[in-house]
């Protein structure tokens, strides 16, 4: 066994910061005796910690919970480029069972913290659009997967950049995206062509858009429609965030400033 | 009441001194078993409006709860008492076992008075805490230091009013502090008139431009000296942008500039 400690404590040997994964009360207090920075990273601040990411979304793989945590801290600045950091998180439905020692500087920073945090719509818009389009994926439009796209944010702009391909049915409405019967009403307007336009404070301004930006210098994974083209490009246009379900491999896809930021799988939640 | 001192006198010119004291202890029973119904029917009347329910989680119900009874017992209990003390005082007169004249007999008139003050405190101080806590309900959204002294506020007025119904039922001079009282409900309503002055006009603006939508979300306006496009109408405020520029309009203003459609 003493090798394994050996392995173990050399993994959690100078080490910037420590980062816990909705963790538990008394873990919580034990590891802030330490020395070292704690941040907790989860959809609500149960332990009142001083450092503090929230999630959004519930991530169901490790390396998008990570990496989220990892963002945002680097964002806050509660870590700094380079550090090293341990991340103790559940795996596979356990609760605190995974180590990982990981440099923050390791990868890339995809501006997935970025997309809920500093979009131009409000945080929680955001999210209530996430969940739409990802129950949407579920489910789909009577049991045959649908495609939609959701504009959020900036939508005066988003308007200017766009026409109407049909009467707009969300006209002298003021449907937001929080409300309990959005998702019944989304899911029913799905089946027509177009944009949903939905604004900062989350009111769906309008359906039935077509997309009109300049789809100059737009930069997507190559293989991906029309639908996708039309969502990243108007995010370079605008300070929009578009988000995307996908009608063939029903995934679901954020784009922001013209580039892919996001990318999960709605079966996965 | 005020004929309550002839009824003894005409009983004992009735019967004999014996059957007098007979007729006292009929009094009393009878004074026993309507006690009794009133507080059985006292308790099943509360029961049946959901006044449990209603004192629930207040804290004059939870120190009833803490000295073993609660807000029905104790309205039904003090119901009961009241008829029980009138009985026993009436048949006390009828037999003449107390001077009747100068104490007794002043009692059992402004026993009912008492009663009534009793109750409105107890009333109030339900009413007061219940209103406490609807209002810190309302309010929780709002993270304020300052928003937590509107619900004692509420509470203070509540308990303030039924303390004045109270003192008034038992015959104390209460205008100075009627006239108190009236000072602060007009200072209260005027100021916070005052300080929602601007709100209100806009909300009031807001409501016309919500429901007209004379422009709406991607429409380029001008509105006084500002042009944009839209980007958000709520109550208060309209939002309008220009240029990286986001002008946050008082919705009250947008219906005193006019608004300027701009179609090219």
């Amino acid at each position: 066994m003493n090798e394994l400690r050996d392995l173990f404590d050399g993994l959690v040997a100078d080490i910037d910061a420590v980062f816990l994964f909705s963790p538990s009360m008394s873990n919580f207090e034990a590891l802030t005796e330490g020395d070292s920075t704690v941040v907790v990273v989860g959809p609500e601040n149960t332990v009142d910690a001083d450092h503090f990411v929230e999630l959004p979304i519930d991530f169901t793989d490790l390396e998008g919970r990570v990496r989220f945590g990892i963002e945002g801290a680097l964002n806050q600045e509660l870590v700094e480029q380079g550090d090293e950091v341990v991340c103790v998180s559940g795996f596979m439905d356990g609760a605190a069972n995974a180590i990982a020692r990981i440099q923050t500087n390791d990868f890339s920073p995809s501006g997935v913290y970025d997309l809920f945090v500093n979009s131009r719509a409000e945080p929680g818009v955001v999210r209530d659009v996430f969940e739409v389009a990802v129950e949407l994926g579920k489910k789909g439009q009577k049991g045959k997967p649908v495609g939609a796209l959701f504009v959020v944010g900036d939508a005066g702009k988003v308007m200017n950049k766009s026409r109407p391909l049909s009467y707009n049915p969300f006209e002298k409405s003021h449907v937001h995206v929080g409300d309990p019967i959005v998702n019944v009403m989304l899911k029913e307007f799905s089946r027509l062509d177009g944009a949903f336009v939905i604004s900062d404070a989350g009111k769906i301004v309008s359906a039935y858009r077509y997309l009109e930006p300049s789809a100059e210098g737009v930069d997507i994974p190559k293989g991906l429609g029309a639908r996708h083209m039309a969502g990243g490009a108007i995010t370079r246009d605008t300070n929009a965030t578009a988000i995307v379900l996908s009608e063939s491999d029903g995934l679901v896809r954020a784009f922001k400033g013209g580039e892919l930021v996001l990318e999960i799988d709605p079966e996965e939640y | 009441m005020q004929s309550l001192p002839d009824w003894p006198e005409f009983i004992r010119t009735l019967f004999s001194p014996q059957g007098t004291f007979v007729v006292s202890l009929v009094v009393l029973g009878i004074g026993l078993l309507v006690g009794f119904l009133v507080w059985r029917a006292a308790r099943q009347f509360m029961q049946e409006m959901g006044v449990p329910e209603a004192v629930e989680g207040t804290p004059f119900e939870r120190t009833a709860r803490s000295l073993g009874t609660s807000t029905v017992g104790i309205v039904s209990n003090l119901a009961a008492l009241f008829v029980y003390i009138i009985a026993i005082t009436v048949a006390l007169n009828i037999a003449q076992l107390v001077q009747p004249e100068a104490y007794w007999t002043r009692f059992t008139a402004f026993l009912p008075n008492l009663f009534i003050a009793v109750f409105a405190i107890i009333i109030g101080l339900i009413a007061g805490d219940k209103a406490k806590l609807v209002v810190s309900e309302r309010l929780r959204s709002v993270k304020l230091p300052e928003a937590t002294v509107i619900p004692e506020l509420v509470k203070y007025s509540i308990f303030s009013l039924a303390v004045l119904i109270a003192l008034g039922q038992l015959g104390v001079a209460t205008m100075a502090l009627l006239i108190l009282l009236a000072a602060y409900a007009f200072g209260l309503v005027f100021i916070t008139g005052l300080a929602l002055k601007d709100l209100l006009a806009a909300s009031a603006a807001g409501i016309y431009l919500l429901l007209t939508e004379p422009y709406s979300i991607g429409d380029e306006v001008v509105i006084g000296d500002q042009r944009g496009i839209v980007q958000e109408v709520d109550m208060f405020v309209t939002r309008v942008e220009n240029d990286g520029q986001e002008y946050i309009i008082p919705n009250q203003q947008v219906m005193q500039d006019g608004i300027v459609r701009v179609r090219d």
